[in-house]
């Protein structure tokens, strides 16, 4: 979507410091150009198919809490696919989480001890993910579905036989129920963090060395940018981001199940290339856009949810407008895969 | 077990790891693998097991049974048929196939359909290698027309795909009565019948693909695509062949998976990704492609096979099960980075 810049990044080391500006600029207007049209279509869709009530306040109350822990997920991990690195355990990551959040509080934990706890666990997940992958070179897309599948089965053995845990968080639970107009808050607050990471990735020199590294491993290091730093910050903050993610999950159901996040990483993934991200090649794509392929994405179930249509119609779309979207995307100049 | 297994694993002849004419050694990294490197992994491998098994066998005396050698046999079945197809893809340069679900379960399906019409065996088994086969074409019209990244393909058509087979049947029914279902529950030389296929399989992928020219083509294509087709090699036949011989693996997978699991739901395949990427990455198949000794992959399933029984064996309940396989991956593809990076210095 956004391949000039891509071009500059992966030209060599020289063209590094020059034109970052018009990089950041260039790449946000493409990404947010073509996603924002496909997100006004999404709504054009369900305001004519769906009605006036697809605009109602109870609607955009649904599709605002139900998105929210997608997003606030796929914004943290977008840094990684910046950084030119994939974290799959993203939907295990949240899920575990949320599970042990509801065992310390089955336990007698108070809420905001367990919530440390929690985000301790999600960093150390997140920095186990940083040495397979960081400290000994392991391809980024195999380790994390190990780990994927390490969480998941964590998730079964604290869940027990029972398959969940029911833990209602009195004040964690008001809190993710609370709506500020139609929109629940911490669907706005993500909405916030959107918009900090947007500033983050491409006006900061925090950002700048995040996209360097995924554009060109080598280029970077040649301009002195530490690549495992850069790495590691990425893998720590995806890991951050399931587990609050997962404290939100546990707050909206009040409990977990061993399966809650199944699932979660491809459709994240998959509505982040639809927003311009790309998971093979870093440096490409801006949390705004991301945010936009996940709201259209979410766009979509809403519609086919009021429908009554059998939700696997969305996947349906999805996949298929993954691929369409890569294709549009290679088209425009992209790498091709011979 | 595993030093059975081990014998077979030093064939004379060059292997897969040596992608053939000195003219291909434009990867330095890739073209230093040698049988030497092989015999590394594979002595790794069925160390792993070997201690595995003893350390299971002196903590209960009774894991050396037949059920035990029953169990493992029996996991080893599908998923090694499909980790031959990954494997390919993977040597082949195609990286990952993601689509292993929809690839296992349409086959299934439209076998078990066609035995509840009373089809004859021989034409299910070529509707169901067909199915495959078309799954595996399907992918490969994207990739190589779309010039697209097979793993962002194989991704969406695995969302699409899977969503479709849920939309179609809620779940499926292999007919008891029919020969498919009673060869499943049989055995053969004391293993379970659904094992021996899969040791055909492995057998003659890991012959033939170093001896053959289809075989030796497709590795060089994964090992550096630009010096392949210098040499003439064409990059889509390669792409096509080997993502419909993928295919037509995971139909054969699908037959045994149909034949040992008489009821089944469209989700029942997913299980199968993970077990697949990672006995792959066990046998030190490279994921960036142009190495890997398929013979490897008997090693590999067999141990994360034998993981979950051991496990039981030591009082871990069934939901502990998901755990050891995910570290193993974590830990088997850490060690692929790490002898990779060494040997890039």
């Amino acid at each position: 979507m956004n391949h000039p810049t891509v071009g500059v990044v992966a030209a060599g080391a020289d063209e590094q410091s020059n034109g970052a500006w018009g990089k950041a600029r260039a790449s946000l207007s493409g990404a947010v150009g073509s996603i924002g049209i496909t997100l006004v279509a999404v709504l054009i869709v369900g305001g004519l198919w769906v009605g006036g009530s697809f605009f109602s306040r109870s609607n955009l109350s649904i599709i605002g809490s139900n998105v929210t822990v997608p997003l606030l997920v796929g914004t943290l991990s977008g840094f990684a696919l910046l950084a030119g690195v994939v974290d799959l355990s993203i939907g295990s990551n949240a899920g575990f989480c949320a599970a042990v959040f509801a065992y310390l509080g089955l336990h007698g934990w108070g809420g905001w001890q367990a919530a440390g706890v929690v985000v301790v666990l999600s960093l150390v997940v997140g920095a186990v993910n940083a040495i397979a992958v960081v400290g000994f070179g392991a391809n980024s897309i195999a380790a994390t579905l190990g780990m994927l599948t390490v969480l998941r089965g964590l998730s079964y053995v604290i869940c027990g036989t029972g398959g969940g845990l029911e833990k209602l968080i009195p004040g964690l639970y008001s809190f993710t129920n609370r709506q500020l107009g139609p929109f629940p808050d911490i669907f706005l607050l993500t909405i916030l963090v959107v918009v900090l990471a947007t500033v983050l990735a491409m006006r900061g020199r925090v950002g700048w060395h995040i996209r360097a590294v995924g554009g060109d491993e080598r280029a970077a290091l040649r301009a002195g940018i530490s690549v495992v730093r850069a790495r590691w910050g990425v893998f720590l903050l995806s890991g951050l981001g399931a587990g609050l993610g997962g404290i939100l999950y546990e707050g909206q159901l009040g409990g977990a199940t061993n399966l809650l996040g199944t699932g979660l990483e491809f459709q994240v993934y998959a509505a982040l290339m639809i927003g311009g991200y790309s998971i093979l090649r870093g440096g490409v794509g801006n949390p705004a856009g991301g945010a936009m392929g996940l709201l259209v994405v979410a766009g979509v179930t809403d519609i086919i949810d009021v429908k009554a249509i059998n939700t696997y119609y969305t996947d349906v779309i999805v996949g298929v407008l993954l691929v369409l979207v890569v294709l549009l995307d290679r088209l425009r100049g992209g790498d091709a895969y011979e | 077990m595993p030093e059975l297994a081990q014998g077979r694993l030093a064939p004379d002849e060059p292997t897969a790891a040596r992608p053939g004419p000195p003219s291909l050694k434009l990867a330095p990294p890739r073209a230093s693998w040698s049988r030497s490197e092989d015999v590394g992994t594979a002595a790794m491998i069925a160390a792993t097991w070997g201690l595995l098994v003893v350390v299971s066998a002196l903590h209960r005396g009774d894991f050396l049974s037949r059920q035990t050698l029953l169990s493992v046999t029996f996991t080893m079945a599908i998923v090694g048929v499909l980790a031959v197809g990954q494997a390919l893809v993977a040597m082949s340069g195609g990286i990952l196939d993601l689509s292993v679900q929809t690839a296992l379960i349409l086959p299934a399906w439209v076998a078990v359909s066609l035995l509840a019409r009373g089809v004859n065996i021989l034409l299910v088994i070529l509707a169901a290698l067909a199915a495959g086969g078309a799954w595996g074409l399907l992918n490969a019209l994207i990739i190589v027309f779309g010039k697209l990244n097979p793993v962002i393909v194989t991704l969406g058509t695995n969302f699409a795909g899977a969503a479709v087979l849920n939309i179609l049947f809620q779940s499926a029914q292999t007919p008891i009565s029919s020969g498919l279902a009673k060869w499943g529950s049989g055995t053969f030389l004391a293993l379970p019948n659904i094992f021996w296929p899969m040791v055909a399989i492995v057998a003659l992928a890991g012959y033939f693909v170093p001896r053959s020219r289809a075989g030796r083509h497709m590795v060089a294509v994964g090992g550096n695509p630009q010096a392949a087709r210098t040499r003439g090699i064409s990059l889509r036949k390669t792409r096509f062949s080997v993502f419909v011989a993928s295919g037509i693996l995971s139909g054969c997978a699908a037959l045994l998976f149909a034949a040992s699991n008489l009821n089944f739901v469209p989700n029942d395949g997913s299980t199968f990704l993970l077990p697949t990427l990672a006995s792959v990455i066990v046998a030190g198949i490279a994921l960036s492609g142009g190495v890997g000794n398929l013979w490897m992959i008997l090693l590999s399933v067999g141990l994360l096979s034998t993981v979950p029984t051991s496990f039981a064996f030591f009082g871990f309940s069934d939901t502990w099960q998901m755990v050891p396989p995910g570290v193993i991956l974590v830990i088997a593809v850490s060690i692929d980075g790490y002898r990779r990076a060494r040997s890039r210095r």
